[in-house]
């Protein structure tokens, strides 16, 4: 019986459009408020069917009504949506939309075929347009993103060209797991592995041997998804935390970055062509000591080389006395750089519309040689078949090469930062007249002479990606109130990753590091391929009282990846760069990975009260091969609700309340099992268990945040402010604790412990002047967050999460009831001082120095438009967030630092074991400036010979100045690459730019 | 600045490929699990020289089996001005077990036992139309066998602190077995290497080219024949300290040992084995540079010999030729102008000199010392006498009594063994001679240290050194 009433409900609603009364047909057109420009790709929809039509290229629409009174929702991405009232009777209407200049009512991602309109959304989710991503150009499209979304931490890790830029959102959600955020590229989630390039061949950084370890963290090299041509992209955006990512499941907890392309839009094509030109320059360097007498080296001679005084102030005598100002001479490559893009997009009526682009770029850096260039091609099209099914096909081919020197951490003298501060300023050592170059006479060094190895060594990395996917869209069932679709999404991310480094043994710091065996060539040759499908089914039920959305599917992914890696010593001509004819080769390093995962996932939507309630509920169930229980599914639920608040004071346009809570999780990288490792004896290779014991029940890490806050317009949307505050507990972190080691191992892999991370963030965007063409737009967002280790698994000791041991100096700390950005430093002596000064290291403490973490962080934007002028900033404050200085420490031994009085203050500190090196590294940096003209339209259309539509030249200028009492070159400096933790260290770095660019844009 | 530097490099995390950002397990890289599986000729042989590596690793690790056992023994000094605890956590105080020389020696120990545990549990599934039943048997006649050993060293560093005896299981915890047990175990486990030598039939021969330590030295040990004397020796060995451990002395042991012994030195009689076999036997080898890496740790410029040892010589012997003379090394209320022949870098071989695992003439001595034990002073003035002479000094009248004969054999012992291992440590501990009174204070405040401590990494692990307890039952 109840079967039979509930069939014939669905059957009600099945036919409920043959009930419909009778229809009238209404037509009309959609333009703007301002001049009546027709507005084409309008979504024109009846409130409370689902019957909705779009405008063409004329912004006219016509759609069949019910002949009672409706309500038509008209909307346009970049315009506030409105509501029309059609009276019995009316059949022809005019509808204007105005600019939505606070983005009001993007759409934004609820799962991952599914999305609602921004005014509705019960998460605070970021979205960056395109033309706020790419207002100035930068070196990659994480770069772009700085200072834009409150709650994400983006830093650069060095200045060098070609990227290397961590993004952490809502603070560090890992110790030892993984901790990029997802991205995901039109529906393929793609990798942003950093793929160490093998400096260490040469610097030696990590590990001391002729033959030692080939690559490691600090080969300073790239996060991949630089790759990505940020120009094709139409928006992002960003899932910060668990209560809106639990839809990506055991891969959301570091939140995720959504990217959506440009398509084509039906109407004639429109070609887009920009051309820019500029330079970088050196945006802060630190000098070093300049001798003022023959006496004052002498004495600096004595006291370092234990050189005789007076002889030594004889050759400084006899030398040239000039100081010179070496990173001036070294990082002074002035080449151009450009970037050319171009693209064409439209449609047809008859259902293909196309986007195609292309890109060329090249990036100099600093130093001589070192340069990062960049081609893309992408082809994005969509076809429907009739009304009912769409196909869409996007894809991109990328190629670069990435030059980007040496730096940082070297423990060969190889690294410029390290040979400068180790080099009385008076020895020349530029090229000499006849080509050659000076050995650096400074004893402290090998000879090493940056110049020499910028002329001499080569450490390319060519990257050749594809990223392509299928995307079909079925409607299966339709009617005024229901539809039914079936969307199916494949898409593949493949890579060829390739390093080398060529160091011939003619180099000075070559042949004095390797001596017999110099001349050094590495190869390191990656594959890396990411595969995914999702299936899902979208039902949709539009009724006057409410409207419920159901979606259900599944996921499927598929990761592999492949690195060999081989090193070759004792290369002895310089043109020679076949690994077999070295007199030495290291035994190969392979790095091998494959994971499957596959989910299945349920949401249900339900908008009531008017659309002004929308209540959320959906669970993502997953498993995953890398999970100890391969088999086991994992739950990751969510619920979310916000509500419109309707009755509002008049200034008030709209204040929504909101609420989410979400789980996501991280799954293990490693530790399911115990691997194997090679040993060699006498070159024979010998294997056993490694001495880190698996653990047949890892599982992932589980982050569970709630979220709340709210969102209000007001003034006419003149005004918009945004407030969110959340609460992110992560449990049963992945770990590694130690193990009784007479079972033979050292270490295990386990779940356990507990962070909790809290924040808060604010936006505020205001239009304080708009009249006509003059507009003024500011924005202002602030965002906090901390995290603390609420406590470790028993048995488990607080321990360095193992990036940087630079116990004396500072490194990272896991300890619970500490915060998990702690850094830990010598701070103080047990005992007296003995005469020398130096604390005995047995009476070093240890204890907590600064926090890596600033307190808070701000982004100013603004946007002045004065007719055809267009002024935009983007101002960035970091406030407080310490960093461990080790450069200083590397001028302060040699006793070569500019200000001598403070470096011989920084190392009787250090001597005392008093944490001198952790500094306050805030910062205001002015990161985006861009002034823009828009060529009047007689101008272009003579320029152009009345082909091009509009034309605009642009000057813009990135990262132009900082403010900062940090003493090191860059605040935001990582001489480990990107960490989850102990980022924080500053060891010779490749120093930060500048960048000036010219462009112009014109559009056909 | 720059040491500093490649010091805490050294502990920097490193990473082989890449960082994985989007999470790639490593499932189809080797793991253990391959163990349960059909096992390659190929797979024995890494396998096996895994387990050999791995106590090369041990022998080498910190300096702390060839050279802190010298330091203990009063052969030796290492004077550093970057590292006193070189002196202060041997002559001068304790060892502190949290680091240094306390935490050394302990887990690559455990780790070749579990290296050679995992291949014995594996050996039986490994194809056998690859690898023989009897060539099996051969490969478990020499793991057991230096499985054996690897529990020998570890008592010779820790002696009575107690040491787990580890099983099958990784995850359960065995409890600390007394020194006595430790050695009953490992006769156990070496007459099980025996029954598989045995079972392989003495002309098998290991199905892979093992380090030259175990062909180039005088012997050829791949066959199960030579495995056996190597087997035997080390038998003997543990037999003769068996006899001389304090805790439950084995009464007959010092008689199994003289058997032993006897046919690993071929069944010669006493005195009758000829200076040219002493060199013969199975050696640990090292490689200098490249990616091995692995020196003789013995090469340092740091190292000194005690004087009182060099002083110790007497007329005429030649094995004075292993202390040669060095610029004056001093610091921490130590002097000597006097180092080990094998400790100077100016010599690049001595970066390479091989170690022995057990060779002829520390066999004889074994068995003198196990005859002066049963009071059969004229085998054993026999065998004393075949060493001595062939270093040039003249032999000893047939000792009067055991006492004396252990006088002599200590100082043939300590001279023919120099910087070979800790038998000398081993041997002032088992007579009672590292004590003060009897041993010359190095240092004021000369703690006379004998062992090693349990780690702390151990005691932590088991819940805190109050809570470690050690099994004799």
């Amino acid at each position: 019986m109840k079967i039979r009433t509930g069939l014939f409900a669905v059957i009600a609603l099945l036919t409920a459009s043959s009930l419909q009364a009778q229809q009238r047909r209404l037509t009309g057109r959609v333009a703007t408020v301002d001049g009546g420009a027709p507005l084409s790709n309008a979504s024109v929809t009846i409130v409370g069917s689902t019957t909705g039509t779009y405008t063409n290229d004329q912004g006219q629409f016509s759609l069949s009504a019910p002949a009672t009174t409706v309500t038509l929702r008209v909307r346009r991405i970049g315009y506030q949506q409105r509501n029309v009232v059609v009276p019995v009777g009316q059949n022809e209407l005019l509808v204007t939309l105005v600019k939505d200049v606070l983005q009001l009512e993007a759409q934004v991602v609820t799962g991952t075929s599914t999305a609602v309109s921004s005014l509705n959304a019960a998460n605070a989710v970021s979205t960056v347009s395109s033309e706020v991503l790419n207002r100035v150009t930068a070196p990659t499209i994480d770069n772009s993103l700085q200072g834009k979304i409150p709650g994400a931490m983006i830093s650069s890790n060095s200045g060098a060209p070609g990227g290397g830029t961590q993004v952490q959102l809502r603070g560090v959600s890992t110790i030892l797991g993984a901790y990029s955020p997802l991205y995901v590229v039109d529906g393929v989630i793609v990798n942003n592995s950093t793929i160490n390039g093998g400096l260490n061949v040469i610097t030696n950084a990590s590990r001391g041997g002729n033959l030692g370890n080939m690559s490691s963290s600090q080969d300073q090299s790239v996060n991949r998804i630089a790759d990505l041509n940020p120009n094709d992209i139409e928006s992002i955006q960003v899932l910060k935390g668990p209560s809106a990512s639990s839809i990506y499941g055991s891969k959301g907890t570091n939140g995720v970055i959504i990217i959506t392309t440009k398509q084509g839009q039906v109407g004639k094509p429109v070609v887009d062509f920009t051309q820019r030109v500029g330079r970088a320059t050196l945006a802060n360097k630190l000098g070093s000591r300049c001798f003022g007498s023959a006496t004052e080296y002498g004495a600096w001679a004595n006291k370092n080389l234990g050189q005789n005084a007076d002889t030594a102030g004889m050759e400084w005598t006899a030398a040239t006395t000039k100081c010179h100002d070496y990173e001036d001479e070294f990082y002074s490559n002035d080449n151009l750089s450009y970037e050319t893009v171009g693209s064409i997009r439209g449609g047809t009526q008859s259902g293909t519309n196309y986007f195609a682009s292309g890109l060329v770029k090249h990036d100099n850096g600093l130093a001589p040689n070192d340069f990062y260039t960049k081609q893309a091609l992408r082809l994005n099209l969509n076809q429907s078949f009739g009304s009912r099914f769409t196909v869409g096909a996007n894809s991109e081919i990328i190629h670069s090469l990435t030059q980007r020197g040496i730096s940082g951490n070297d423990n060969t003298g190889i690294t410029p930062g390290d040979i400068f501060s180790q080099t009385p300023s008076f020895y020349d050592l530029q090229r000499k007249a006849d080509g050659t170059f000076p050995v650096n006479g400074s004893g402290l060094l090998p000879g090493s002479n940056p110049f020499q190895n910028a002329d001499l060594v080569k450490t390319p990395n060519n990257t050749y990606r594809f990223i392509g996917s299928i995307t079909t869209n079925l409607s299966l069932y339709s009617s005024t109130s229901q539809t039914v679709d079936v969307k199916l999404t494949g898409g593949i991310d493949s890579y060829a990753s390739k390093d080398r480094v060529v160091s011939p043994a003619t180099g000075y710091t070559e042949a004095a590091s390797f001596g017999a065996n110099a001349g050094t060539l590495f190869n390191s040759d990656g594959a890396f391929l990411n595969a995914n499908v999702n299936g899902a089914v979208v039902h949709r039920l539009v009724l006057p009282q409410f409207t419920a959305q159901t979606s259900a599917g599944f996921r499927q992914e598929r990761r592999e990846e492949n690195t060999t890696q081989l090193t070759g010593r004792g290369v002895i001509f310089p043109s020679v760069t076949n690994i077999g004819n070295g007199a030495a080769q290291t035994f190969p390093g392979q790095t091998l990975g494959l994971a499957r995962d596959f989910a299945v996932y349920a949401q249900e939507e339900f908008f009531t009260l008017s659309d002004r309630l929308l209540l959320t509920a959906g669970v993502n169930a997953e498993k995953s091969s890398s999970n100890g229980n391969q088999d086991k599914y994992y739950a990751y639920p969510k619920f979310s609700a916000s509500y419109r608040v309707p009755y509002l004071p008049s200034f008030v346009d709209e204040f929504k309340a909101r609420l989410a809570i979400g789980r996501a999780g991280n799954l293990p990288s490693a530790g399911r099992t115990t691997f194997l490792t090679n040993l060699l004896y006498e070159g024979a290779t010998g294997t056993r268990a490694s001495t880190i014991k698996g653990e047949p029940n890892i599982r992932p890490e589980q982050a569970t945040e709630i979220e709340g806050g709210f969102d209000a317009a007001f003034l006419r949307q003149r005004a918009r402010f945004s407030a969110t505050f959340y609460k992110k507990q992560i449990t049963d972190l992945l770990l590694q604790a130690p193990i009784v080691p007479s079972l033979g191992f050292t270490t295990q892999y386990l779940n356990g412990g507990q962070i909790t991370n809290r924040g808060t963030e604010l936006e505020l965007d205001v239009t304080p002047w708009q009249r006509g063409s003059q507009s003024w737009v500011s924005g202002v967002t602030f965002f906090k967050q901390t995290g603390f280790v609420d406590f470790l698994p028993a048995g488990i000791a607080p321990f360095n999460p193992g990036v940087g041991s630079f116990g004396r100096y500072g490194n990272a700390w896991i300890q619970a009831g500490q915060s998990t950005s702690m850094i830990q430093a010598s701070i103080s002596c047990s005992s007296a001082l003995p005469a020398s000064g130096v604390c005995p290291a047995a009476n070093r403490v240890l204890g907590k120095a600064g926090d890596a973490n600033p307190d808070f962080n701000m982004g100013f934007s603004n946007q002045f438009q004065y007719g055809p002028v267009r002024l935009t900033s983007l101002v960035e404050w970091r406030k407080g967030g310490d960093v461990v200085n080790l450069t200083n420490n590397y001028y302060d031994g040699a006793d070569l630092a500019a200000d001598t009085a403070l470096s011989h203050k920084r190392l009787a500190a250090y001597n005392a074991s008093q944490a001198p090196y952790v500094e306050d590294a805030g910062f205001v940096k002015l990161r985006e400036i861009t002034l823009a003209y828009e060529l009047p339209s007689r101008l272009t259309s003579s320029v152009f010979r009345g082909r091009a539509q509009s034309a605009r030249l642009e000057l813009s200028g990135r990262n132009l100045k900082t403010w900062t009492n940090y003493t090191g070159m860059d605040p935001e400096v990582s001489n480990f690459g990107s960490q989850p933790l102990g980022r924080f260290q500053d060891v010779t770095p490749y120093p930060p730019a500048r960048t000036f660019f010219f462009s112009i844009n014109t559009t056909f | 600045m720059r040491k500093y530097l490649m010091t805490l490099a050294g502990a920097l995390g490193l990473t082989a490929g890449c960082v994985d950002q989007t999470v790639v397990s490593p499932e189809n890289a080797p793991t253990t699990q391959a163990l349960s599986g059909d096992l390659t000729a190929a797979g024995v042989q890494t396998l096996a020289l895994g387990v050999l590596a791995q106590d090369r690793a041990l022998v080498r690790g910190d300096l702390t089996y060839l050279g802190l056992t010298a330091i203990y023994a009063r052969d030796a000094y290492r004077i550093d001005p970057n590292e006193s605890r070189y002196v202060s956590e041997t002559l001068g105080g304790q060892p502190d077990p949290g680091s240094f020389a306390g935490g050394g020696g302990w887990t690559n120990g455990f780790v070749t036992i579990r290296a050679a545990n995992s291949l014995l549990a594996a050996l039986p599934s490994a194809l056998e139309t690859q690898t023989s039943p009897a060539q099996k048997n051969v490969v478990a006649g020499l793991i057991q066998t230096m499985k054996a050993l690897e529990y020998y060293r570890l008592l010779e560093l820790r002696d009575t602190v107690g040491i787990p005896i580890q099983t099958q299981s990784v995850d359960s915890v065995p409890p600390l077995s007394c020194k006595a047990n430790v050695m009953d175990y490992i006769a156990s486990v070496l007459d099980s290497g025996l029954t598989a030598l045995n079972a392989a039939g003495a002309a098998t021969k290991l199905p892979f080219t093992p380090p030259s330590g175990f062909t180039a030295y005088g012997r050829d040990y791949r066959t199960a024949a030579n495995l056996t004397l190597l087997n035997r020796g080390l038998k003997g060995k543990v037999d003769v300290y068996r006899g001389l451990q304090h805790q439950k002395p084995v009464a007959s042991a010092f008689t199994a040992a003289i058997t032993e012994l006897t046919l690993a030195l071929g069944g010669a009689a006493p005195g009758a084995v000829p200076a040219a076999n002493f060199q013969k036997g199975a050696f640990v080898t090292f490689v200098a540079g490249g990616t091995e890496g692995a020196a003789n740790p013995l090469s340092d410029s740091r190292i000194g010999v005690n004087p009182k040892a060099q002083a110790a010589l007497q007329a005429g012997d030649t094995r004075a030729s292993k202390i040669i003379t060095r610029s004056t090394l001093a610091g921490q209320g130590l002097s000597t102008t006097f180092t080990y022949v094998g400790a100077s870098t100016a010599d690049p071989a001595n970066q390479t000199r091989p170690i022995a695992i057990l060779r002829d003439e520390e066999l004889v001595l074994l068995r003198a010392q196990a005859y002066i034990e049963t009071n059969q002073l004229t085998e054993a003035t026999a065998d004393l006498n075949s060493v001595r002479t062939s270093y040039g000094l003249t032999a000893y009248p047939v000792f009067a009594d055991q006492a004396s004969a252990r006088t002599a054999l200590l100082y043939e012992k300590r001279f023919s063994l120099f910087f070979e291992g800790p038998q000398r440590l081993v041997d002032l501990r088992a007579y009672g001679l590292l004590k003060a009174g009897i041993t010359p204070a190095e240092v004021t405040g000369d703690p006379f240290n004998t062992a090693w401590p349990i780690p702390k990494a151990e005691a932590d692990a088991r819940g805190g050194k109050d809570k470690l307890t050690v099994s004799c039952s």
